[in-house]
């Protein structure tokens, strides 16, 4: 099941972190199984799961946090376990939620964490506090900041040292919808203006469907799908059709013979003049069912193939459990 | 990425906390109750009276209860050296009880070693690593381009300067303040030293004459000594615990264990092993009767030094290898 099912991409991929079959019990539980995944320069990565799936434990190894059991970290081919200061060189994270020193300046805390980097980090500061906009506020202490803006300056942080990768544990939690898709916006800025390959996990399907490029599934510590997002709602799409039709009743009594077909809700008489008809119907049986339509006499005004969300998806690979 | 950033930036967040400031505050109201309290105590004391006489008085009070015979056996003990050494002072015509502000300094090393200044290591030491596990801090502290034992070797260097400018400080207002209650000279003033404990009695033979000053010194050394290797061992129980809360309790019951253990089980000898026991290296110096036989001020430093450089064996062993999943 976690194969991949992307075509092969034509120019060799640029991989900068590759997680390879990590492996992390406590005591008896298996936290996190075989989970194997590249993430490759320019791209934003999505992990998804539900909470307790064992996303933040593969980013506690990806990040050397913890030490997997079984299986490696490579970041720029530099293995994590033994070559952690230069491998950490090329990371920027932020892990769980964006902590900093509450009793610190935004400054301050910039300043401290370049210290802890190669010579030239404490230059960036300015142009990164302009790149979160969060100029005027730099010099206030982080414990009168909002979660938004602790966001930010997390993610300003983890840019310090001019990553070629970041990771983002779930940068989107707790924020209100602006905060969202300011944090969306910055991401795709990252990636695609700077050519950074940013990590993300989320159990939240819209947000990858918007944010990523490609996507892993991760379903009790197990990787069950990886692949581009686009591929990932295609398969689950490629029976859906959206057929608006007049009568409508009549086209969805003529499309159910050919899968399944629900009759629009009857409102304002929808169900005896134009409506809309969700069906699934094979690919290769649609001709038929649309010469049935015209035959019993239905004009049909569209046909559309409807993308699916996410959550069928989700829904699909984990064989009906929810998220 | 120097090791010296690393040490300023774990200055930065000593400095920046509030403990700092309350320690600070502590010394200056505690030390300010203290000379207040005793400079009103000893007017009363002394009634004037010359202190050859008065030193003579109390010594036939002391022969009068070993005469007695009710006195129990630990505090028969601390009757004949404080005989002995009130003799020693007269015999040289040193004033046992003279008062000064270096002496008040002087007499605060022996005071605060074994409880206050340890105290006041623990404050700092508690939360140097369980504060970044409380506040999640750990996990960008340790996902940067720098290996853990760094992080940590950072952390006690800035703990070993904090506890520094502390007994420092200590012994700074101690001076201002027993000055403003006994006057500022005297550093020169002789103080005798060397006693030993030799079985039930003091033995004079190393006993000789320095300057205040130098003995001063001396007894703000040891209690320095005393205290960073609490410091050392309160690290290890906040790298272990991850709580400050419960690395403070901990380090405050062995602390209290310590003052206690010496008076009800005076005669559990392994005790001396502890290094709560060994805490007070300004009173073993100075001579003052041991709570129990056989602490000297050599063996009380080595039995601190063993229990400080195991604690930060195994603070860097855990620090440097256990998971970070908080």
């Amino acid at each position: 099941m976690s194969a991949e099912f992307a075509p092969a991409a034509a120019a060799p991929p640029d991989v900068v972190l590759s997680a390879e079959h990590l492996t992390k019990r406590f005591g008896a539980r298996v936290a996190v199984s075989d989970v194997s995944f590249d993430v490759r320069a320019g791209e934003v990565f999505g992990f998804l799961g539900p909470n307790g799936a064992g996303k933040t434990t593969t980013i506690r190894m990806l990040v050397g946090l913890a030490r997997p059991d079984a299986g490696r970290v490579r970041i720029r081919g530099l293995d994590l376990t033994h070559q952690f200061r230069r491998a950490m060189e090329h990371v920027g994270c932020i892990v769980e939620a964006p902590d900093l020193y509450r009793y610190l300046t935004g400054r301050e805390n910039l300043v401290h964490f370049s210290r802890m980097l190669p010579a030239g980090a404490i230059e960036r500061i300015e142009e990164l506090a302009r790149l979160v906009a969060l100029t005027e506020r730099l010099d206030d202490r982080v414990a009168t900041y909002s979660l938004g803006m602790r966001q930010r300056l997390g993610i300003a942080q983890a840019l310090l040292g001019n990553p070629d990768i970041l990771i983002l544990d779930e940068p989107a939690n707790g924020l209100d919808p602006a905060g969202i898709r300011e944090i969306r916006q910055l991401v795709r800025h990252l990636a695609a203006e700077r050519g950074i390959a940013v990590f993300v996990s989320s159990h939240l399907l819209s947000e990858v469907e918007q944010t990523c490029d490609r996507v892993a599934i991760i379903h009790r510590g197990r990787t069950l799908a990886t692949g581009p997002v686009r591929d990932l709602v295609d398969r689950v799409a490629s029976d859906r059709v959206r057929v608006t039709a007049r009568p409508a009743r009549r086209a969805a009594e003529v499309l159910a013979a050919f899968g399944t077909a629900a009759a629009p809700a009857d409102e304002e008489g929808a169900a005896d003049g134009e409506g809309r008809v969700d069906a699934r119907i094979a690919r290769e049986r649609m001709p038929e069912a649309l010469r049935a339509l015209a035959a019993a006499g239905v004009d049909v005004y569209a046909v559309e193939r409807s993308l699916a969300t996410l959550e069928e998806v989700f829904l699909d690979v984990t064989g009906g459990e929810t998220v | 990425m120097s090791f010296s950033g690393l040490v300023e930036n774990e200055i930065l967040k000593f400095a920046k906390q509030r403990r700092f400031r309350v320690v600070v505050l502590i010394l200056v109201a505690l030390i300010g109750l203290i000379v207040f309290a005793q400079s009103r105590g000893r007017e009363r004391f002394r009634a004037g009276k010359d202190w050859h006489v008065e030193t003579q008085e109390r010594m036939a009070r002391i022969q009068n209860w070993l005469r007695d015979g009710r006195m129990p056996a630990s505090s028969q003990r601390w009757a004949r050296f404080e005989l002995d050494r009130l003799r020693y002072h007269l015999d040289r015509n040193i004033d046992p009880d003279a008062v000064s502000g270096p002496l008040f300094a002087r007499g605060f090393a022996n005071a605060s070693s074994y409880l206050l200044l340890p105290l006041l290591a623990i404050v700092f030491a508690s939360d140097v690593v369980s504060a970044e596990f409380a506040q999640g801090t750990i996990k960008l502290l340790l996902t940067r381009p720098v290996g853990r034992a760094p992080v940590l070797a950072s952390k006690l260097a800035a703990l070993a300067l904090a506890i520094t400018l502390t007994v420092l400080f200590g012994g700074v207002v101690a001076y201002v303040f027993g000055g403003i209650a006994y006057g500022y000279g005297g550093w020169g003033a002789p103080v005798l030293t060397g006693f030993r404990v030799a079985g039930e009695r003091l033995d004079p033979a190393a006993v000789r004459t320095i300057p205040l000053w130098q003995d001063t010194i001396l007894a703000y050394g040891l209690a320095w000594f005393a205290t960073l290797c609490v410091g050392a061992i309160a690290l290890l129980t906040s790298v272990l615990l991850r709580s400050t809360a419960a690395a403070m309790g901990t380090m405050l019951a062995a602390l209290i264990a310590g003052t206690i253990l010496p008076r009800l089980a005076s005669t559990w000898e392994a005790q001396r092993f502890l290094f709560v026991t060994n805490l007070p290296l300004p009173d073993y110096y100075s001579g003052s009767p041991p709570p129990i036989t056989g602490l000297t001020v050599g063996f009380g430093a080595a039995v601190l030094a063993a229990w400080a450089a195991a604690a930060l064996v195994a603070a860097f062993a855990v620090f440097v290898r256990r998971d970070v999943l908080a």
